[in-house]
């Protein structure tokens, strides 16, 4: 059976400025516990004075198309949703933590409730057509999701004319996060 | 100058993993002696009857060694699962293990092989422990007259179970390409050959003087090609991806070289081995300092790896 839908996110490392809204907006939309957090800021400067680069970025679960952590999962909790997104169901969770040994990005960590947990790509709010609580509140429209099988154009005209880079391709993972530079 | 400067704060995930601790290492170790256990001891059985297509006479009384290897075996094997039980953080949902089955999760296979050892290895138990002979444990004498004809087959299975066990326990680490210290191939044979030898070692320390020497060689043997292994294992990291390399030698130049090359190579393989060929050859008397290095070095080997692997920068 194909999909529906096939989200990904583009974020623009050139209009982040790395205000952390999307940290906070998830936090207060998922319930993410004091000490813990779903996605994050990554700033990275290079160079020598006065070139230096520095390059910021919004980074959260790559929802890979094929995921270690989907693979591993001994009890079929991490799964793949019907719109290409990564979801864990918590009432199948052990906590044994092979999800997150095996994920090449860190992106996991378990709730103090014993549980896995991850961006699921706010699954909650799309259900109802709405965009993820970070998407939504981002000030510079650095975040956007677009839906890879669809054919609205908007994912071509995110990256025309942009270098678009993906985290460790070489892990086989196809991660659906795509970073403009 | 490159500098990184992220807010992601998540415990047990950064600055380095650290997801698994002492009670998965103590797994690794009771999982590895447990299917040790059960190999020597079925292969025991295999050898005194003649093989699975030479079914002989009844043998009447068991060697001690076969019985207590053969009892052990469930017994530690559970007592490993206690810790597994311990490392899980939603432990109200372990029951889950055995909802599901994902042909590609390592974790997975290994729950349901455990479901495999424990009534294979308690029909042997039963059998030959020879249980009827105690009047206490006489209810199991109808257990024991039901299994009897089939005891080569279950010790021709159980050999097979034990190998899967004690490779197992290094599958489960060696397949998280995530973590390159363990993405080795060959650390599943490490594992293996490491729960034979300790089971031996194990053996050999409770044997009466008359059957030392058997347990001695046994484990010799094991422990030279475990040394091969190892030797595999380090030449299969530093041949390997940059981070892999980087991540061997964490293990072999790193804060864990002095645990590594002391603990667990010098005193829990080469030490050993020289002195247990020198037992073997008659040339000095049994020691218990012998098979207590070599357990040692097992177990050392379990938290190494387990922490090491840890600390290592992900897949990059």
């Amino acid at each position: 059976m194909s999909r529906k839908r096939n989200y990904a996110m583009v974020i623009d490392t050139k209009v982040c400025v790395g205000c952390s809204a999307c940290v906070y907006a998830c936090k207060a939309e998922n319930n993410v516990p004091e000490g813990f957090c779903r996605d994050w800021i990554e700033e990275k400067t290079e160079g020598h004075f006065p070139e230096l680069t520095m390059t910021i970025r919004s980074n959260r679960c790559q929802h890979c198309e094929v995921a270690p952590c989907v693979t591993y999962c001994p009890t079929g909790s991490s799964h793949y949703g019907r719109d290409g997104t990564v979801q864990i169901d918590r009432d199948w969770c052990t906590g044994c933590k092979a999800c997150l040994a095996a994920c090449p990005y860190d992106a996991r960590y378990i709730h103090p409730k014993g549980y896995a947990d991850k961006c699921s790509f706010c699954q909650h709010r799309l259900k109802q057509g709405l965009e993820p609580a970070c998407v939504t509140t981002c000030p510079t429209s650095a975040l956007n999701l677009v839906d890879l099988n669809s054919n609205d154009g908007v994912f071509g005209q995110l990256i025309e004319g942009r270098e678009v880079l993906k985290d460790k391709v070489h892990a086989g993972t196809r991660p659906k996060l795509f970073w403009l530079h | 100058m490159t500098e990184f400067v992220t807010n992601k704060i998540n415990p047990h995930v950064l600055p380095n993993l650290h997801i698994w601790g002492w009670d998965v290492a103590i797994y690794l170790f009771l999982g590895g002696i447990a299917g040790g256990l059960l190999i020597i001891s079925s292969a025991m059985i295999l050898l005194q009857k003649g093989g699975i297509f030479n079914p002989s006479e009844r043998v009447e009384e068991y060697n001690k060694q076969i019985q207590i290897a053969s009892l052990l075996a469930p017994v530690v094997l559970g007592a490993g699962m206690f810790f597994l039980f311990l490392d899980l953080e939603f432990k109200t949902h372990v029951w889950r293990f055995y909802t599901h089955f994902n042909l590609t999760s390592p974790m997975s296979w290994g729950s349901w092989a455990l479901l495999i050892f424990f009534p294979f290895s308690v029909f042997q138990a039963i059998v030959v422990c020879r249980f009827s002979s105690k009047p206490s444990f006489l209810f199991l004498a109808r257990w024991e007259k039901l299994l009897e004809p089939y005891l080569n087959k279950i010790a021709a299975v159980n050999v097979h179970v034990g190998m899967g066990i004690g490779v197992y326990t290094g599958i489960l680490l060696s397949t998280y390409y995530a973590r390159p210290l363990w993405s080795n191939t060959v650390l599943g044979f490490v594992f293996l050959l490491s729960g034979i030898s300790s089971a031996a070692a194990l053996l050999l320390l409770i044997a009466p003087s008359r059957e030392k020497q058997f347990y001695t060689k046994i484990d010799m043997y094991i422990i030279a090609a475990e040394g091969f292994a190892t030797t595999l294992f380090i030449l299969g990291g530093v041949t390997g991806t940059e981070s892999m390399k980087n991540a061997m030698f964490y293990l072999i130049a790193g804060p864990y070289a002095a645990w590594f090359w002391i603990l667990f190579v010098l005193s829990g393989l080469i030490i050993p081995l020289i002195l247990e060929t020198l037992e073997a050859i008659g040339k000095i008397r049994f020691s218990p300092l012998v098979p207590l290095l070599v357990l040692v070095g097992s177990i050392s080997l379990r938290f190494i790896i387990v922490y090491a692997g840890q600390d290592v920068p992900t897949f990059a």
